[in-house]
């Protein structure tokens, strides 16, 4: 049977009616409107309905909406700070690191997860990271560019923000 | 030209949509969501070949929420293909109407409120099926007594060239003997005296399986048939002119009813170009129902039912001297076209005149023969017939080499056109760096030291590649307009697609070059068939060279037009005047000057308010045309005599692996690729696309297969079809060989296409390089490897 749930999804509480066999990814897209959540494969093998589940990278097609209930869900509309971008979408457009742009949004979301616990990686840590998010276009060069440069930008914020 | 007087171009601009991409905000067809949406679904047939008796729609008619059912014979023979000539008619129908060819082909299909009721609709569906004897085998089709695929063709009332206008003799019935869907045969030079005056010859088969495009958006279409007779549609695609067409067309509504709306493209590689089915019955659904209808297919549906790469069968026979110089190369190609022709009279051809501008080979006769099966059918993807070609020929170089006791760069060196060379057909290489981005390659990768001083396991490669910017076919042009704004920015209108290029930058980039304007000022209008003018698109690697110089040249009328007001309104000679930053400043007084604001308003005010709209336009060859029975230089796809295009891209690669000698495992070292692309517009872009290609190109040599059993697919998912990762990128150098290409916008030309084909021979040499052994099978899997490993040890004991 539907049952209403209450999801926090970006920061704002939002009530959807929810079938048990439902998707995350599914309500994510389809009653949210959160378009931003691709689905390139509904067997978890592509990675491009990544999200963040109170931080950790999970892929949205493979889990049931109910188990995210008290979470905090972020998805890519909710990365940025108002008009203020993350530091990996502003490498990610530096450093050319999309074409299509159909993985991006996961893309940077589980780089986001990866920095959020390692500031600091070495790009085998980000290679290996993103290894289970395809991307047919780019080669995956520059986005691993885009992320070793982001981690650069968070630390030296970091370290701005102590010197303040 | 002045290469360092560029301010806009030769310079790597972030994409100026990026943050659309960023932020999740770029519209994908699938992200298409409007009021009062159905939902249409396909019955797959579960048969390679069988006779459709009886369907009975009664029962999913009668469920709630069905809207719509419709099978084969409700939509009839409505026939449509990617080539459909005269000679050879379109084959294909968007459900199969008395017999289904491969598993996987649509019977029927339901519009419903919901995916899951069109779902449990298609379950209500009773098809009586007669099976039929079924064939896989290209090699068993031909023979005689073969299950015959195909009865006689009858075409459309006209076939596409016919509507276009191409001179040439009335359609008719296609009656393909001994499942041969189509041929080509083209021949110079005399290959009997060829082979007489060769020191060496050799003959070698190839193979080359499908590989899968796995563009990561699922293949998807929403239509929505309004009452006016108006449809408004948003696909998945590589260029409007040819969707719009083929809806147009089997709908029997205008052309100019269709509206194809810009969308993000998830990826394309080739394999979008073509109508596929269900943006066909889409389209039908929503007139049936007057509701927009959407469908997505499932990854498994993109596997099973949408055409991948072309499987090829090609066999060489090739002569040299003993100094190398090849005297005569036959080649036989057979493509194992699967259940319908489609693309292959195109791809045959190109098998021949993409690599044509590579080696200098006086003597060739090239014979292809496309071979239905009852398999999916096959289709483009990035270099159609290149990569498949330049395996077998660049392959047996190296075994020529090894015969003969020659050095592998040395015989590629020794073979190569020059720049100036005037091809069989007339093409002629006006600009043709393949000699530079050889030698660039191997200094980069260390070539002569590293194949003089040989590691254990390790294994070098080269690879060549050539390609066209863009081809004499449909829609043969391109064009553009660029409107000035009251604000000063100027609107361009283009047809181009973005589906991964960043075309909407280059093409700013372009505008601002000519306009000598920031880049922001520039609003780039790409990708509506009902905005923009026509256009080529994008595929043949014709955007930069045709829609480029199109955009170029519009940006340039509009600067003409600005000029004249500017040297009106201010009094000053347009000799003494210049574009800069914005503004239209005097040469020898820069205090007198003009916004581009000012010149609108000056049209507006005191030129009677002329709107100052620029119009560009070219064709990519200009020298083919017809109208009303005049034509010239017209090109033949089957005996590949007339012109095909304007410029070559080129490329060569080189690569360096290591094959551990127990497991057949490989590592890709290091990669190098050079491209001759012509002037790089946005130099981070052209890097980005030769990367791209040389990744796919590892996939190709070492995992991936779209793999058959009776004519199913066995790996219809990324688990079973392993794309490139990143943890499988070696070190890549993408090295941009800038040669200027005269009739290109600012010398630009085709980028990217070549470099897959190259990276495909280079890794491939370079694991048997390292092997000490042949393999003539794509893909190097651990167990062919292995293999050629075990007769490697025979051999030497």
């Amino acid at each position: 049977m539907k049952r209403s749930m209450v999801f926090d999804v970006n920061g704002n509480k939002r009530e959807v009616l929810v079938s048990p066999n439902q998707t995350l990814l599914d309500v994510l897209r389809n009653q949210l409107h959160l378009t931003g959540v691709k689905e390139g494969c509904g067997l978890g093998e592509c990675g491009a309905c990544t999200v963040l589940l109170d931080g950790d990278p999970v892929k949205s097609c493979l889990i049931l909406a109910m188990e995210a209930e008290g979470k905090k869900i972020l998805t890519i509309e909710g990365l940025a700070q108002g008009r203020d971008l993350h530091p990996l979408q502003k490498t990610f457009m530096e450093h050319h690191a999309f074409q299509c742009g159909f993985c991006t949004p996961a893309m940077i979301l589980t780089a986001k997860a990866l920095l959020d616990r390692n500031p600091e990686p070495s790009r085998r840590e980000v290679t290996r990271l993103i290894s289970g998010n395809l991307c047919r276009c780019t080669g995956y060069k520059d986005i691993i560019e885009a992320v070793m440069r982001a981690g650069d930008a968070l630390r030296n914020k970091v370290n701005d923000d102590e010197h303040e | 030209m002045n290469m360092n007087n560029f301010h806009y171009i030769r310079k790597s601009p972030r994409r100026t949509d990026g943050e659309l991409i960023v932020t999740g905000r770029a519209r994908y067809t699938v992200d298409i969501d409007l009021p009062g949406m159905l939902y249409a679904k396909i019955l797959k047939s579960p048969h390679a070949h069988a006779r459709i008796r009886s369907i009975n729609t009664g029962k999913a008619e009668e469920l709630e929420g069905a809207k719509a059912v419709v099978t084969g014979r409700d939509i009839g023979n409505r026939r449509f293909s990617f080539i459909d000539t005269p000679a050879y008619p379109a084959d294909q129908t968007p459900l199969a109407v008395d017999k289904v060819r491969f598993i996987g082909e649509g019977v029927a299909a339901v519009a419903a409120e919901s995916e899951k009721a069109a779902e449990k609709a298609l379950s209500l569906i009773e098809v009586d099926y007669e099976e039929l004897p079924a064939v896989f085998d290209p090699e068993e089709a031909m023979k005689e007594g073969a299950p015959i695929i195909h009865e006689e063709i009858t075409p459309n009332t006209t076939t596409a060239w016919e509507d276009f206008g191409i001179p040439r003799a009335k359609s008719r019935p296609y009656k393909a003997h001994h499942n041969i869907s189509n041929r080509v045969f083209i021949e110079h030079g005399d290959i009997d005296k060829g082979f007489r005056e060769a020191d060496y010859v050799r003959e070698d088969r190839f193979v080359i399986p499908s590989t899968a495009h796995a563009a990561l958006e699922p293949h998807a279409a929403v239509a929505d048939f309004q009452p006016t007779g108006k449809l408004d549609v948003w696909l998945s695609h590589m260029g409007f002119e040819h969707k719009r067409f083929w809806l147009a067309k089997l709908l029997g509504i205008p052309l100019s009813n269709v509206r194809i709306h810009k969308t993000y493209v998830g990826g394309a590689f080739g394999g979008k170009i073509s109508l596929f089915a269900y943006e066909f019955l889409a389209a039908y659904l929503s007139m049936l129902t007057r509701r927009p209808v959407k469908t997505i297919l499932t990854r498994e549906e993109v596997f099973t039912t949408c055409p991948s790469a072309r499987r090829m069968i090609v066999t060489l026979k090739t002569g040299v001297k003993k100094d190398g110089k090849i005297t005569a190369q036959h080649v036989r190609i057979i493509d194992d076209v699967g259940a319908y022709r489609r693309s292959s009279p195109t791809a045959l051809y190109l098998t021949h005149v993409f690599r044509n501008p590579i080696y200098d080979i006086p003597n060739i006769r090239h014979e292809g023969y496309g071979v239905y099966t009852n398999k999916i059918f096959t289709t483009a993807k990035r270099g159609h017939g290149l990569q498949q070609m330049i395996f077998a020929v660049e392959s047996q170089l190296d075994m020529i080499c090894d015969a003969l006791e020659l050095d592998r760069l040395e015989i590629r060196l020794k073979n190569l056109r020059k720049k100036g060379d005037v091809l069989p057909n007339g093409d002629t290489l006006r600009s043709y760096a393949l000699p530079a981005c050889l030698k660039t390659a191997a200094e980069r990768i260390d070539w002569r030291r590293k194949t003089s001083h040989k590691k254990p396991n390790r294994g070098l490669g080269i690879g060549t590649a050539s390609m066209f910017s863009g081809a004499h076919n449909f829609p043969f042009a391109s064009a553009a307009t660029v409107r000035l704004n009251h604000d000063g920015r100027v609107i361009l209108y283009t047809g181009q697609t973005e589906f991964g290029i960043g075309v909407e930058t280059v093409m700013a980039q372009i505008v601002a070059e000519v306009l000598r304007c920031p880049l922001k000022d520039i609003i780039v209008n790409a990708g509506d068939s009902e905005i923009s003018p026509h256009d080529i698109g994008n595929w043949l690697s014709a955007g930069m060279f045709v829609s480029g110089e199109a955009v170029k040249r519009a940006a340039v009328d509009l600067k003409t037009q600005m000029l004249r007001y500017a040297s009106e309104g201010l009094g000053i000679p347009d000799s003494d005047l210049e574009f800069e930053n914005g503004w239209i400043i005097s040469k020898s007084d820069d205090s007198r000057k003009c916004s581009f604001s000012d010149i609108s308003r000056y049209g507006i005010q005191m030129a009677g308010g002329d709107p100052l709209i620029g119009k560009g336009f070219t064709k990519c060859v200009p020298e083919v045309y017809f109208w009303k029975g005049r034509y010239n230089k017209t090109a033949s796809l089957t005996s590949g005599k007339g012109r095909f295009t304007e410029a070559y891209g080129l490329a060569a690669a080189m690569a360096e692996v290591e094959v551990d000698q127990e497991t057949g495992k490989v590592r890709v070292i290091h990669l190098v690729v050079a491209d001759d692309c012509g002037t790089p517009i946005n130099i981070k872009s052209v890097e980005g696309q030769i990367v791209s290609q040389a990744v796919m190109g590892i996939g190709d040599v070492l995992f991936e297969e779209v793999r058959f059993e009776k004519g199913a697919v066995l790996n219809p998912n990324f688990l079973e079809y392993p794309i490139p990762t990143a943890s499988d990128i070696p070190k890549i150098d993408s090295i941009i060989v800038d040669s200027y290409e005269p009739n290109g916008p600012f010398g630009a030309k085709e980028v990217g296409e070549t470099s897959r084909a190259a990276a495909i021979a280079a890794v491939a040499n370079a694991v048997c390089d390292a092997v000490g052994g042949r393999i003539f099978s794509l893909p190097f899997t651990t167990d062919r490897i292995k293999k050629a490993l075990v007769a490697r040890e025979k051999r030497k004991s």
